[in-house]
Parts: structure tokens; C-alpha cells; sequence
């Protein structure tokens, strides 16, 4: 290492570099650093957390607060050391072609503090995070006190099943607020399914922090408790196919007692449909907002053009009219009333799988509406 | 051949095969690579089964595979020995542990072309197979280019390419040999005995 | 044997020039035209993933556009992901910088096996013939990523991705033996480990990663492509397989991977600085060491891209910490880098402008990485534009900073000639400004819930990717300027003379271009090589190439 003369020399050169105009520096960067990060973690000028809808969405956003706490002050200071140097060292004109800089290798101090700084900051950063891991993973008291429920990734809706409900609901979870849930998350089985079309998908509500991938074969389950009442979006966010972009669904959260309503008549409803189901009611549709909900619901699978042309499912545009295709996906005959059947319950087959009108979300109206646009497309 | 006094051309060729063995070793390590990621894919898929082999699946009988072992293994010693002939500028022992060594190496490929015809797995067929015969397949493939390779150094020995001094093909070859050995105990205490 | 001995020895690698037009521009064995060759053909691949992107922007200026058909949309992000990963920041930062410079830089005539080297470089263009056409039997669309069990149903062009890619793979397992080889063996005499310039450094570290993981990368691709076509069960669920396995193995390959894409980077960053700042490289032996240090923790936290999917709870924690860790080495390049700033005689030149750029947003990226590694949060920002946010943050703030600043700073040294400095300053302020305003807004709506690969989206995000998508257009133009600038000095670019910076590593002490020997005697090296305020550190170099330059 540097003889002592030299050492002694490089102290002086070094302190030197340390003068006022150094430390004004840092004094400004510390400041613009504060007021950021008061900015952006009390103060945010965009909303840019989204409500914090489960009570595991507020140490989630806790993490995140505290990262900004040195995130927010290293970019400040990189940012403003790059500048700061960059217009202070600069090269003047005056300065001769062979003008060097100065000779600093190294200093101990400096690289201990770059070295043990981050490193007291990450492992703060992952002890804190690992307390809250346990949240969304139940541990054996939160997984008793929960309800149970089921969530099955299928292309491309989600399925519910309740317990104590026979059949499962569509794209649309109803929860009470306030209640632990525990939801075992999976994918389509592939056992169940004919087309070997078991994909990853992904469960997500935003407003709620949490996400978990549906893959085949596997139950994962996850914990979270709804703290605000309202209606909030699934997204899946594992790439699954051309429905992917469309596939959203929506967690209801109502209060306990809007929540036992909702349950009561879907109860009801079962018993009503074990009694005899009714026939659809083909009640003359309207064509223009028949379009309308076509253009909304279904233009992702279906062309308004001849059966060849796929996406997901078969081109529409001759559903009626087509020598041959004179039978739908189903075998039966391109009726009204079968089409309507397809478009009310769904279709499984080759192509894959229409999802019944829970899922698209339509009305007995839209359904009938839906036939009559139908009907008048000839391509 | 006589020792003959080290020249500018000596010290070149030794930096030379300096610079190939160091290569081939590394190509030796990412080979190794290779076969550790489809090794892992077994184990894991073995963890996450209920059941190991899967139902319906018989494993490969241990007998055959074991004499099959004995003859990988003998053909190891046997290219050992040829290397130290060599170094010893003795090209008849050379030869002899060498032809001993392809003939061995070939005992092993029919032990297993024979195992292979009479398993009723299959590559398709199930978890097991697949990697049964995804790896114990790439291991064979390995010992094939194996007997090429030391074919291959033979005839060039033969013809007075290599001498005490000069022979970074011969190394080559037999670090090949050893490696595919090894890769054999892994295997073999993969798919028969764990 | 003496070192002159040595010296004497390596004459015997010189085989006289080529000839025919075949030999010299084709098929060449000289690692300074196979260098030009991989910049040539990933710029083209460049363009056509930059197209590619723009498409998709073009798609997402709205909520249920349809510029592109979904299917289309899909194929574009896959294949824009593969080949600018794949296509574009591997090939470039090892084959083309790590072939053109670093065998001038350790004072070597060629590289250790110049027949492999071109082997693997005519690897290459057919891997991207191939990655192509896939669009012509129906390309892959399920990410660079390529997830089973989706990825086993989808059509004939995803085979050609697994055949594409390893070939890729090949390709750069040979080219990371023989420069780890070339690093270990040629050096000239007296450059011992702690005098190599630190691109060299980091050159040797990415070829380690490379020939590790890219060979389980390989082996991964093989079994995709023997469960698509013979129907082998390994990743499919309905056959006993495992689909997060494939997450494994693709993870144990493709983390690695991204610090093969950035360690050339920090390489280049180290390069340029010293030379700019005319003083010498703060810290020498803690960025070399960091080096080291993260490309062997980056074989440890591959599964920090799993943690949604159904992971032990320890194996997140340990992922995560692990993870964490490598923000400390990474940290200590970035803190000397800007110590090497401090006290110095800047010249700001297009290089440096770009190497600034670089510090500036890989930081922000890497902080964005950080976040990412916190298992809780990574929950909610998993698989959304925050991730695509963070990915071109590194990739185009990092790597692409990267590569344009040793682009711009190796330029005359590949063609004799300079660039215009003013139309390069043009470049970078247009490149740093409309990437920003590209993809700092995306943090934002990945955030606030826009999953990641979708073709439509809800339109509450309508008017951030309607800015997104404009900006996105002004940034593929910023490159119309370099590509000017760049034909502009093959025509009428100023001559560059040996070493118009005032670099002190060895490429800088021989002519440009480089001769065909690179050196006419092999260079003996008596010190580190960034010592600005000491005599030259080599014994034999003719002292009048080694001029200090007047720019
Ligand atoms: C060049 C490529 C590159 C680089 C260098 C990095 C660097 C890092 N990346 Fe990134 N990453 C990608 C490319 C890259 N990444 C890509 C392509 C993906 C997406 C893949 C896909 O799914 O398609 C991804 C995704 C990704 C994920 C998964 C996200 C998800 O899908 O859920 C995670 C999670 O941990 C992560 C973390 C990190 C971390 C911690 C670093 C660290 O190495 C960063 C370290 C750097 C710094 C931290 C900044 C400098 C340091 C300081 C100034 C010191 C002080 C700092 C602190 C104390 C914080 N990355
Ligand atoms: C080095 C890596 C790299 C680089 C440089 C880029 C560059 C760009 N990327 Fe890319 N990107 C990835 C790596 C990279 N990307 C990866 C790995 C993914 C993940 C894929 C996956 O999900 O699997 C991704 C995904 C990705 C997405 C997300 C897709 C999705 O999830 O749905 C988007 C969306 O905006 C995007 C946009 C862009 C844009 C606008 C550029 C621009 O910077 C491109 C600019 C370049 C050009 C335009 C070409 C050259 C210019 C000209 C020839 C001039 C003339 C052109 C015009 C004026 C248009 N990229
Ligand atoms: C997620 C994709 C998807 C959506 C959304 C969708 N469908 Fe389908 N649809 C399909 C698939 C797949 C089939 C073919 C099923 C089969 O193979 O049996 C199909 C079949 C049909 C058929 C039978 C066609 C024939 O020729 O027999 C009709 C009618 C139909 N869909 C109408 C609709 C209408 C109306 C909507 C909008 C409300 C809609 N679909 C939304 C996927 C979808
Ligand atoms: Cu389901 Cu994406
Ligand atoms: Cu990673």
C-alpha cells in the first residue's frame, strides 16, 4: 500500500475535495430527499395506492412505505451526486490537454459505510417482510377460524364453490366483510378435462394485495379478510391464452347481512331449479342492442364472419345460415332456441370452452337480444 | 521415441494444450451441467409423486444394470492403463488396453440396447420413463462418441501422431471416458438402487 | 521459461491475412470482424423487435383497439421479448464488445479457438431465421417465458422457439468457454488478475455464467421440445409432470441470464468513466470483486420470479433474502463509480453522457428490483406492468445505456473513424428523456392493477398508455438519429487516429481499426490500467500511438 508520505498527501488531496460547496451539496439533496418522501409516502399527490380493501393490503402498503424510506433518499442522492459532480468537475476551457483529476484509489471509511449501510437496510427490509408473510399464507389457528371456500382458474372465468352450495358461482364472489376467508386456489383439473386444456391462471384483487397463480394439479391456499365493503376486480395476470386480456371477475364484498341475503337466495334458487328448470324465455330480442352487447362480450372469441374463421370460438357471422353447418357445436339444430341454450348455459367441445352467461355476464334480455342480432347476420 | 530437447515449438505446443485442456474441461463441467438439470428434473418430479415409480411402473431390472456397471467401470481401468503406456512411450500396451477399452465400451451399449428392448416402459409412457430414458439415452449417446473418439485416437496413434510429450487428444479422450464413468455412478444409483 | 520466451512463443498464432472475400468477411476467423459481424446482424434483429414493440404500443394506445388481432398481440410481446433478450443484449454484449475488445484489451492476437469462435457466431442468424419465422407457423405466445402448460398447446412456431433458443444457448456456451479460456491463458505478460482492464473483469465472469447456466438452459429447451413433440411427460400435470418445474429450471437459467446481460454493461460503465474523468477508477478491486460476488449469488435466487406460485413459505423467505444481497455488491459498483466522478477533470463526451444515463435509471431499476425481491410485495406487483416497468428499466436503462456508451466510445476504435458529437448528444438527451416518459408511468399503472400481456385493458388506464405508447413512438425514432450518425461517418466521419479519448488500456495503444496481428510485438505490462498521472503502464508499446488526444 501507499507509503506514509503518500498516504498523508492523499488525506490532504481528499480533504481538499470535502470543502463547502461538497456539504451545501448534500444539505440540498437531503432536503429534496425529505420533502419526496413525505410526498410520497404521507402525502401522495396521485392516489397512487389503490384502497386498501383487506386487512393484509395495509402491511403490504406498510412494506412499501418503508422501502421508500431509503429508496426515495439513495435516488436522491445518486442522482444528485451524478449532477453535482458532473457540473463541478467539469473540464474547463482553460484547463491544458494533459490536466488530470485527482488520485484517489480508495478510502476504507467510504466503502465500509457504502458496504454495511445497504446491508442493515436489506436485512431490515426482509425481516420485516417475512412477519408478514404469514398473512396471506393461513398457519394453523387463522386457517380454523376461516371460511373455506374454493376459486378454480378455468378458460377464462373463474368458478366458486361455497360450501354448502351445490352449484358453484360464476366470476362473481360474494364475501362478508370482516370474516377471515381461507380460498384454496387452483386450476381447471386436467382429469376433468377432456381437451387436456389445464393452463395457469392467477388470482388477483388489486384492492386487496393479494394474488396467487392457479396452476393444475396443485392447491395452494390463501388467506386475506375483507375490511371495506364494495365491488373490486379479479384480474388474472398469468399469461393463459387468447382470453387472457379479457379475463376479469369481481369480488363483492357486503356487509354480513346483505352477504347471508345473497347466500339465502342462491340457496333457494337451487331448490327452485331442482324442482324442474323453467324454459328459456324467447322473448322477441332486440337486434341493435343485441349488436351492442356482442360488440361488449363477445368480439374476444367470436368474429361476426364464417365458422372457419376462429378465435377462440367459431365465427358467428352464419350461425343460421350456413348449409355446412347445419348443426351447432352442440349437434343440435341451428334453432333460437338452441343457440340461446348454448349462449345461456355455455358449450364444451373441440374448440374449447364457452362459458355459460353468469360468466359474460348477461341478462335474460341480453340473451334474447343476443339471438335476434344473431339472426340477422349473413357474411 | 526418444526425449528430445525442449524447443520453441515444444513450449507452443504446451501452451497450446494448456489453453485445449483448460477448454475441455469446461466443456466437460457444462456437459455435467446438463445432465445435473434433467437429474434434478427427476428428483423433482419424484418428491412431488405420491407414489414412486408412478402406478403401473415397473423399474428396470438391478442385474442387468449391475454387470453393465462392471463393464463401464473395467473399461475405465483398462484406459487408465492405456494412458500410462503411453506416457511410457509404449504404443502395443497402448493399443491393446485401447481395443480393450472399445470393446467394453460396446459391451455396455448392447447391455443396454438390450434393455431397452425389453422394458415395457416407455419414453412417452410415464414420469419414470421419461427420464429413464432421457438420461440413461443421453448417457448412451455419450459412450458412443466415446468409442468414436478413442477410435479415432487409436488410428492416430497408429500413425505416429501423438508421442510421450504431445498427446492432448489422448488426455482428452480419456477425460472423456472417466467423466461419462462417473456420470454412469450417478445414474446408476439414480434409476436401480435409490 | 522468461517472459521475452513468451513473448517470442505467441509470434507463432500469426497466420497470414486472408485472401478471398469469403475468408475475410464471411467465414473470418479474426475475432475483431466476427465482432463486427454479431453487431451487424443483432442491430437488424433490434430493429425488427423494436418494430415488433411498437406494434404493441400501437395496440395499447386504447382499451379494445384492434391494430393488432389478440393472437397477433401475443406473438409480438413473445418474440420481442426472446429476441431482445436472446437476439439482441446477449449477443451484443459478449459476442460483438466482448470479441471486439477484449482480446486487445488483455494484449492477445486472437481469441483462444478461433475456429469455435466462428462456429458459434453462424450459430446465430439462423436462430434468428428461425425465432422469425416461427410468425410464419404460428408464433409462440406465451412470453419469453414460454409457461407450460400452455406453451405445450400452442402450434408448430413454439417448437421453432425451443429450436431457435438453443441454438442460442449453443452457441453461447462455446463462446463463454473460449473466453474464459482466452481471459485465463492469453494474457500478455505481467497482466496479472489484479492489472486486467475491469471490462475484461467482467467479460470473464459473464462467460463463467455462460457456460454454467446457458447449459441448463439447453437441457431445459430439450425437454419442452421432446414434450411438444414425442409427448415425454415432463412439465405437463395431466401426465404426472410438474408446470412449476419448468419454472425452475427456465428461472435457474434466465436468472443468471439477466447478469449476463448487465455484467458486460458494468464492464463498459468501468471503462469509460476512468477514461472521461481522466483520473484513475475508484475502488479497482472492490468492482472487480463485486463482479464475482454477484455472478455467483445470482445462481441462487432464481425463484424470486415464483413467489406467487405456491412456494414453501421458507423457500420465499430464503429467495428473498438472498435476493436482497445482491443489492449490496451492486451497491458498492454504483457508490464507486460516482466516487470515481468525484475530483475529477470531466470530459463530457457522448460516451460518458451515455454512462451517466446509464447510472442514473439502472439505479432506479435496480431499486425497482429491490421492491420486487420483498415476498409481500412482489404478491401484488407480480406479473404486472410494474414488472415490465422494472425489466426495461434494467434491460434498455441498463443494458442499452450500456451498450450505446460503448458503442459511441469503441466506434472509431472498430472504424477508424468518429461520430458527430453533436448529433450523439442529440441521441442521448431524446433516448433518456422519451425512455423515462415511456416507462416510469407504467410503475404507476402496474400498480394500480394492469396485469402484465394483455391486448386490452380496463379504461380507466386509457390515458397513461395513450402518453406510454407516444413516447414509446419518440423513442424508436431517437435510434433514426444514430443510425444517421453512424452512416454518416462511414462517409465523412473525421479520422479517428489510435486514441481519440486519451484511454490508457491496451486497445488504445494500436492503430485504428486494429491491425490484422493487433500487435506487432505482444505488449509487456508493468501496472494497473488506469493510472491517469503515471508514465504509461506497458514496455514495448510505440510510445507516438500513445499520445494524449485533444478532444
Ligand atoms: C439486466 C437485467 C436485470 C437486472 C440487472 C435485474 C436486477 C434485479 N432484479 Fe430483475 N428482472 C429482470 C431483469 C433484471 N433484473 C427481468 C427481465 C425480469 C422479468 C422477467 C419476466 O418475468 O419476464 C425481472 C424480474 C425481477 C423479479 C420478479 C418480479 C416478478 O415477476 O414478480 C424480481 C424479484 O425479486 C427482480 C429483482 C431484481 C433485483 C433485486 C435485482 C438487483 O440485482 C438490483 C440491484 C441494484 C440496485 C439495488 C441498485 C444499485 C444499488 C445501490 C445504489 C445500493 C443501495 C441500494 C439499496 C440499499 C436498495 N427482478
Ligand atoms: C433489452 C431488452 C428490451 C428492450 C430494448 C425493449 C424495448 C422496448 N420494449 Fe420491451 N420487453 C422486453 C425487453 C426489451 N424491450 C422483455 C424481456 C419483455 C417481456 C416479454 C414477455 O412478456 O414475455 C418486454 C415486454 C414489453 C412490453 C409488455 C408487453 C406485455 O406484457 O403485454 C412492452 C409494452 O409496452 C414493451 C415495450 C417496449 C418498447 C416500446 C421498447 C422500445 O424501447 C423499442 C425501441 C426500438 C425500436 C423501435 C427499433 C429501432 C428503431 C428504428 C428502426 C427507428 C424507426 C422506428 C419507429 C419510429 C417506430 N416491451
Ligand atoms: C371465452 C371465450 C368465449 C366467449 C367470451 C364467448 N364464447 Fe361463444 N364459444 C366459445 C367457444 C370456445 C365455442 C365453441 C365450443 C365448442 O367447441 O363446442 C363457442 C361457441 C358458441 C356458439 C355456438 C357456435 C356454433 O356454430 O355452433 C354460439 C352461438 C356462441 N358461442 C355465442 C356466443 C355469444 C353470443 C357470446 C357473447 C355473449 C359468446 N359466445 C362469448 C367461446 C366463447
Ligand atoms: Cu387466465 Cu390469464
Ligand atoms: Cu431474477
Amino acid at each position: 500500500m501507499a507509503s506514509d508520505g503518500e498516504s498523508k498527501r492523499l488525506k490532504d488531496d481528499q480533504g481538499h475535495y470535502l470543502d463547502a460547496g461538497f456539504w451545501r451539496a448534500v444539505w440540498v439533496m437531503a432536503v429534496i430527499s425529505v420533502v419526496l418522501m413525505a410526498v410520497v409516502v404521507a402525502y401522495p399527490i396521485d392516489p397512487w395506492f389503490l384502497p386498501e380493501a383487506s386487512t393484509t393490503s395495509v402491511d403490504i402498503d406498510k412494506l412499501f412505505k418503508f422501502s421508500m424510506f431509503f429508496s426515495v433518499p439513495i435516488l436522491v442522492f445518486v442522482n444528485g451526486f451524478l449532477i453535482y459532480f458532473a457540473i463541478r468537475y467539469r473540464r474547463r476551457p482553460e484547463d491544458p490537454d494533459s490536466a488530470i483529476g485527482s488520485q484517489i484509489h480508495d478510502h476504507r471509511a467510504l466503502e465500509t459505510w457504502w458496504t454495511v449501510v445497504p446491508a442493515v437496510l436489506m436485512v431490515t427490509l426482509a425481516v420485516l417482510s417475512y412477519f408478514v408473510i404469514p398473512e396471506y399464507y393461513p398457519t394453523g389457528q387463522a386457517a380454523a377460524s376461516a371460511v373455506t371456500m374454493e376459486a378454480i382458474g378455468h378458460k377464462f372465468y373463474y368458478e366458486f364453490r361455497y360450501p354448502g352450495l351445490r352449484n358453484s358461482v360464476m366470476n362473481d364472489a360474494h364475501l362478508p366483510i370482516g370474516v377471515p376467508v381461507t380460498m384454496d386456489i387452483t386450476s381447471l383439473e386436467s382429469s376433468q378435462d377432456v381437451n387436456n386444456e389445464a393452463v395457469i391462471h392467477s388470482f388477483w384483487v388489486p384492492e386487496f394485495r393479494i394474488k396467487q397463480d392457479m396452476v393444475p394439479g396443485m392447491v395452494v391456499p390463501l388467506h386475506f379478510t375483507p375490511r371495506e365493503t364494495g365491488t373490486f376486480r379479479i384480474v388474472c395476470t398469468e399469461f393463459c391464452g387468447l382470453g387472457h386480456s379479457h379475463m376479469w371477475g369481481k369480488v363483492i364484498v357486503d356487509s354480513r347481512s346483505d352477504f347471508d341475503k345473497w347466500y339465502a337466495d342462491q340457496k333457494r334458487s337451487e331448490q327452485a331449479e331442482a324442482k324442474g328448470v323453467q324454459p328459456i324465455s324467447l322473448a322477441p330480442g332486440d337486434a341493435g342492442a343485441g349488436q351492442t352487447t356482442f360488440n361488449a362480450k363477445c368480439v374476444a372469441c367470436h368474429k361476426a364472419a364464417p365458422f372457419e374463421q376462429k378465435l377462440v370460438g367459431p365465427g358467428l357471422g352464419n350461425l343460421f345460415h350456413d348449409p355446412s353447418h347445419p348443426n351447432l357445436v352442440t349437434g343440435k339444430p341451428a334453432t333460437p332456441a338452441n343457440v340461446a341454450d348454448i349462449i345461456e348455459h355455455g358449450a364444451h367441445g373441440d374448440m374449447g370452452t364457452m362459458p355459460p352467461m353468469q360468466v359474460n355476464g348477461l341478462s335474460q334480455k341480453d340473451v334474447a337480444n343476443l339471438v335476434a342480432y344473431l339472426q340477422t347476420l349473413h357474411k | 521415441m526418444a526425449s528430445h530437447a525442449a524447443t520453441a515449438d515444444d513450449a507452443l505446443y504446451t501452451e497450446v494444450a494448456g489453453q485445449r485442456l483448460l477448454g475441455f474441461l469446461f466443456f466437460l463441467i457444462s456437459d455435467c451441467v446438463i445432465f445435473g438439470s434433467f437429474i434434478f428434473v427427476y428428483l423433482y418430479i419424484r418428491n412431488a409423486s405420491p407414489v414412486w415409480p408412478p402406478a403401473g411402473v415397473e423399474r428396470p431390472g438391478l442385474y442387468l444394470a449391475a454387470v453393465n456397471s462392471i463393464v463401464l467401470f473395467g473399461s475405465g481401468a483398462t484406459m487408465h492403463y492405456a494412458m500410462e503406456a503411453i506416457r511410457r512411450a509404449n504404443v502395443r500396451r497402448f493399443t491393446a488396453f485401447t481395443v480393450a477399452t472399445i470393446i467394453l465400451g460396446c459391451m455396455f451399449l448392447s447391455g443396454q440396447a438390450y434393455e431397452y428392448t425389453h422394458l415395457h416402459d416407455t419414453w412417452a409412457g410415464s414420469t419414470f420413463g421419461a427420464s429413464f430414458f432421457t438420461l440413461t439415452g443421453m448417457h448412451g449417446f455419450h459412450v458412443f462418441i466415446g468409442v468414436i473418439f478413442l477410435i479415432t485416437v487409436l488410428v492416430q496413434t497408429l500413425r505416429g501422431t501423438y508421442t510421450p510429450m504431445r498427446h492432448f487428444g489422448l488426455t482428452a479422450a480419456t477425460l472423456y471416458w472417466h467423466f461419462v464413468d462417473v456420470i454412469w455412478v450417478a445414474l446408476f444409483f439414480l434409476f436401480y438402487v435409490y | 521459461m522468461s517472459v521475452a520466451d513468451l513473448g517470442h512463443v505467441r509470434t507463432g498464432h500469426i497466420h497470414p491475412p486472408p485472401d478471398t472475400f469469403v475468408k475475410k468477411y464471411v467465414f473470418s476467423l479474426d475475432h475483431k470482424v466476427i465482432g463486427v459481424q454479431y453487431f451487424i446482424t443483432s442491430g437488424l434483429f433490434f430493429v425488427l423487435a423494436g418494430l415488433l414493440a411498437e406494434l404493441m404500443r400501437a395496440q395499447l394506445t386504447g382499451p379494445n383497439n384492434h391494430v393488432l388481432s389478440v393472437a397477433t398481440y401475443n406473438e409480438a410481446f413473445s418474440v420481442h421479448g426472446s429476441a431482445m433478450v436472446w437476439l439482441v443484449t446477449i449477443p451484443v454484449l459478449t459476442g460483438a464488445f466482448g470479441n471486439l475488445i477484449m482480446p486487445l484489451q488483455i494484449g492477445a492476437r486472437d481469441v483462444a479457438f478461433p475456429w469455435l469462435n466462428m462456429v458459434s457466431f453462424w450459430m446465430f442468424p439462423p436462430a434468428g431465421i428461425l425465432l422469425f419465422g416461427s410468425f410464419l407457423f404460428g408464433a409462440p405466445q406465451a412470453g419469453w417465458t414460454e409457461y407450460p402448460p400452455i406453451s405445450l398447446q400452442m402450434p408448430f412456431g413454439t417448437s421453432m422457439w425451443c429450436m431457435a433458443i438453443f441454438l442460442i444457448g449453443v452457441s453461447s456456451t462455446i463462446t463463454g468457454i473460449n473466453f474464459l479460456v482466452t481471459i485465463v491463458k492469453m494474457r500478455a505478460p505481467g497482466m496479472t488478475w489484479t492489472r486486467m482492464p475491469l471490462f475484461v473483469w467482467a467479460t470473464g465472469v459473464t462467460a463463467f455464467l455462460s457456460f454454467i447456466a446457458t447449459a441448463n438452459l439447453s437441457a431445459a429447451l430439450a425437454g419442452l421440445f421432446i414434450e411438444r413433440t414425442f409427448g415425454v411427460p415432463f412439465y405437463d400435470p395431466a401426465k404426472g409432470g410438474s408446470p412449476v418445474l419448468w419454472q425452475h429450471v427456465f428461472w435457474f437459467y434466465s436468472h443468471p441470464a439477466v447478469y449476463i446481460m448487465i455484467l458486460p454493461a458494468f464492464g463498459i460503465v468501468s471503462e469509460v468513466l476512468p477514461t472521461f474523468c481522466r483520473r484513475p477508477i475508484f475502488g479497482y478491486k472492490a468492482i472487480a470483486y463485486s463482479s464475482v460476488s454477484i455472478g455467483l449469488l445470482s445462481f441462487m435466487v432464481w425463484a424470486h420470479h415464483m413467489f406467487t406460485s405456491g412456494l414453501q413459505h421458507w423457500e420465499q423467505f430464503a429467495f428473498m433474502a438472498l435476493t436482497m444481497l445482491i443489492a449490496i455488491p451492486t451497491g458498492i459498483k454504483i457508490f464507486s463509480w460516482l466516487a470515481t466522478m468525484w475530483g475529477a477533470k470531466i470530459h463530457l463526451c457522448s460516451p460518458l453522457l451515455f454512462v451517466l444515463g446509464f447510472l442514473s435509471t439502472f439505479t432506479f431499476g435496480g431499486i425497482t428490483g429491490v421492491l420486487l425481491a420483498s415476498v409481500p410485495v412482489d404478491i401484488h406487483e407480480h406479473a404486472t406492468y410494474f414488472v415490465v416497468a422494472h425489466l426495461h428499466y434494467v434491460l434498455f436503462g441498463g443494458s442499452m445505456f450500456g451498450i450505446f456508451a460503448g458503442l459511441y466510445y469503441w466506434w472509431p476504435k472498430m472504424t477508424g473513424r468518429l461520430l458527430d458529437e453533436r448529433l450523439a448528444k442529440l441521441h442521448f438527451w431524446l433516448m433518456f428523456i422519451s425512455f423515462n416518459a415511456t416507462f416510469l408511468p407504467m410503475h404507476w399503472i402496474g400498480l394500480h392493477g394492469m396485469p402484465r400481456r394483455v391486448a386490452t385493458y380496463d379504461p380507466i388506464y386509457a390515458s397513461t398508455n395513450l402518453f406510454v405508447s407516444i413516447s414509446a413512438f419518440v423513442l424508436g425514432l431517437s435510434f433514426l438519429i444514430f443510425a444517421y450518425n453512424a452512416l454518416r461517418s462511414a462517409k465523412q466521419g473525421e479520422v479517428a487516429g489510435p486514441n481519440p479519448w486519451g484511454g490508457r488500456t491496451l486497445e488504445w495503444m494500436i492503430s485504428s481499426p486494429a491491425p490484422y496481428y493487433n500487435f506487432d510485438e505482444i505488449p509487456i505490462v508493468l501496472s494497473g490500467p488506469y493510472d491517469y498521472g503515471k508514465p504509461l503502464p506497458y514496455a514495448n508499446i510505440k510510445p507516438e500511438l500513445a499520445t494524449v488526444p485533444t478532444h
